[in-house]
């Protein structure tokens, strides 16, 4: 391997880490710790797994085909059948860009005392800025370097001695001692913020507009392996802070005012700002990315000129796509819908939406006049196949949990 | 001469039946040749099923399960005059059934 | 390529002008059909119409009242002659034209003059 592409591995695998942990991964996980300990670390596990995959194909595909995903399904399957899981898709993009934004109000709200609907706007235009203005690579590169700081929980988790025990057992699925429906809603909703549909749909795209070829293949898997698989030892240890700090206390985390104090046994003096940092960071990254994600799904689909390399001048309606997306998921925030039942709402979609997306992608990573040598092959495609049959499953279980589990 | 025009993009997938009314199967392709600055039609390509054979995948010959192999028409045995309703100007059992 | 499938390289395909600048995609294909001769394709058709049209025709008529209201282009669907089709790859379908001449950009140079020009720092 080569100077540039080790570099590539190397940037890739620190962006993957850093970009990993988002609003989803955080509500997520601490509810998970603090309502049921480390019980549902096997979701976060099998989430991984599965997104580690999904975005190992991605990456190849877009490498060997040249074409990103949405690029490439419109084309091969047609407009008619690409239109149900376009939309289903911009939905969930408008909430999740929701509770992204609601996650940096959040954290200004924690920082300075203002309401969480007072930063709405400002937010908008910061996220918008960060589009505007910068290049894909300087975009990707800053927010994933500063996603580093999520490392915080890690430390934390180390200092608080999990025990060893719990940690194995909660590796392995179990049935919960209490609220069942809000144990496999979590658990739903974990497996929807790990393999949330923007991630591996973004991820294509990035691929085209890094330029990848078949010769990336190598550093792709690196990557996914290697990236999403550190990247999900933050959320891990997210867990099992909520359940040493929070879960003794009887603290249930029904708002993000309970999550906050996750860090504040382990960090006194600065663990409450820590919080809001890892909160605002982790949110402003993810934030850009699905913003861009939407405009690069829409611009695909209708065949426009896109791409963030480029000057707006050059690409207008791609460029309206993510500042309207921005605006109007922001006004969501603006009228004061609570950010974390949002974010909870929006996890469960996302799980729920999976087979919709998955399915038109699972498909093409077949198609060997595409892929050739590159097509999958007999693991890829046993684990797309359970994959298949798991998002199925989700989409039947979701929404009866939601209205069960009391969301 | 006379002419008419068929909107291609609203044919995907139609289904065609023979000159008795017999139920063929889906329009799957239509294969054209490029002369020059003309794109003139070949053949057109049924079938059962229209969508995977349009993707090229191999994803059922993988799980083992063979369908019906697609049926050839020549530009000159498929009447399109009624685009919803298009027609084989023979009988089903009259055409070859092509190779893929 | 010499031969093709209307359907699977066409059909649906990104559209790109003379130096590769995307434009749009194939939404739809115009079929000539001749008395005593094989059909040819006559247009490839562009627009949200054409699409429109493809779900159901009444979709394509509330499209069509809706553009007189507000529209851009001068006209709903545009229509590119076969002959200015340079190439067909398993990329793209290149077009002998310049994209900012031609209906398909109406929209985005509408956009570019009267939203993006007045939105601060867009020259990088």
């Amino acid at each position: 391997m080569n100077m540039k592409k080790a570099t590539q591995l190397a940037l890739g695998i620190v962006t993957g880490v850093g970009g990993f942990f988002d609003i989803g991964n955080l509500a997520t996980s601490a509810q998970a710790g603090a309502s049921f300990r480390l019980q549902l670390l096997w979701a976060l596990a099998l989430g991984t797994i599965l997104v580690i995959f999904l975005i190992e194909m991605s990456g190849r595909f877009a490498a060997v085909s040249g074409k990103a995903l949405p690029d490439a399904i419109r084309e091969h399957f047609g407009f008619g059948f690409w239109l149900v899981p376009f939309l289903v898709l911009t939905l969930v993009h408008v909430l999740v860009l929701a509770s992204e934004i609601g996650g940096i109000c959040f954290a200004l709200h924690l920082l300075t005392g203002l309401r969480p609907a007072v930063w709405a706007l400002p937010v908008a235009i910061l996220v918008w800025l960060f589009l505007w203005r910068s290049i894909f690579s300087t975009i990707e590169n800053s927010t994933s370097l500063l996603g580093l700081l999520a490392l915080g929980f890690v430390v934390a988790a180390v200092q608080h001695h999990p025990p060893s025990g719990e940690l194995l057992a909660g590796m392995l699925p179990s049935l919960p001692h209490h609220d069942p429906a809000k144990y496999w809603l979590i658990a739903v909703s974990i497996l929807g913020s790990v393999m949330a549909p923007y991630l591996f749909y973004f991820y294509s795209s990035g691929a085209v507009e890094d330029k990848w070829d078949s010769s990336y293949v190598g550093v792709n898997r690196g990557i996914a392996f290697l990236g999403m698989g550190f990247g999900s030892l933050i959320a891990f240890a997210a867990i099992v802070v909520a359940a040493l700090v929070l879960a003794p206390r009887g603290i249930e985390v029904d708002d993000y005012h309970q999550a906050a104090m996750m860090l504040t046994d382990a960090f006194p003096f600065w663990g409450f700002i820590l919080f809001a940092a890892i909160m605002a960071i982790a949110c402003l990254g993810a934030g850009i990315e699905v913003s861009l994600s939407m405009a690069y799904t829409t611009a695909q689909t209708f065949g426009w000129n896109w791409g963030e390399d480029l000057n707006p001048r050059e690409d207008a309606r791609f460029c309206l796509v993510y500042t309207g997306a921005i605006f109007l998921s922001s006004l969501l925030i603006l009228f004061g819908i609570d950010p974390l039942k949002l974010t909870l709402f929006t996890m469960a979609i996302s799980a729920f939406v999976l087979p919709f997306v998955a399915i038109p992608f699972l498909l093409l990573m077949n198609d060997r006049k595409l892929l050739k040598e590159h097509a999958n092959g007999w693991i890829s495609n046993t684990v797309a196949a359970f994959l298949l049959v798991l998002s199925i499953v989700l989409a039947v279980v979701t929404i009866p949990l939601v209205f069960l589990g009391g969301s | 001469m006379k002419s008419a025009k068929v909107h291609l993009e609203l044919l995907v997938g139609r289904e065609v039946h023979d000159s008795e009314g017999k139920r063929v199967g889906r329009l799957l392709s239509v294969t054209a040749e490029r002369e020059g600055d003309d794109c003139v039609v070949r053949e057109f390509l049924l079938g059962p099923a229209a969508l995977l054979k349009r993707l090229g995948i191999t994803t059922l010959h993988i799980v083992g399960f063979q369908r019906k192999k697609p049926l050839a028409v020549p530009w000159d045995q498929l009447d399109l005059s009624d685009p919803e309703r298009p027609r084989l100007t023979c009988r089903a059992d009259e055409l070859k059934r092509k190779t893929t | 390529m010499k031969r093709l499938d209307l359907f699977r390289d066409v059909l649906d395909k990104q559209v790109t002008d003379r130096e590769k600048t995307k434009m749009g995609r194939v939404d739809g294909l115009v079929l000539e059909l001749r008395e005593g001769q094989p059909p040819r394709v006559v247009s490839i058709e562009m627009g949200f119409v054409v699409l429109a049209r493809r779900l159901h025709p009444r979709l394509a008529d509330w499209f069509l009242r809706l553009r007189r209201r507000v529209h851009v282009r001068k006209q709903a669907c545009y229509s590119v002659p076969w002959s200015r089709v340079l190439d067909v790859s398993p990329f793209c379908v290149q077009l002998d034209v310049e994209a900012a001449e031609t209906p398909a950009f109406d929209w985005e140079c509408w956009l570019r003059d009267h939203v993006i020009a007045h939105l601060p720092g867009v020259a990088k």
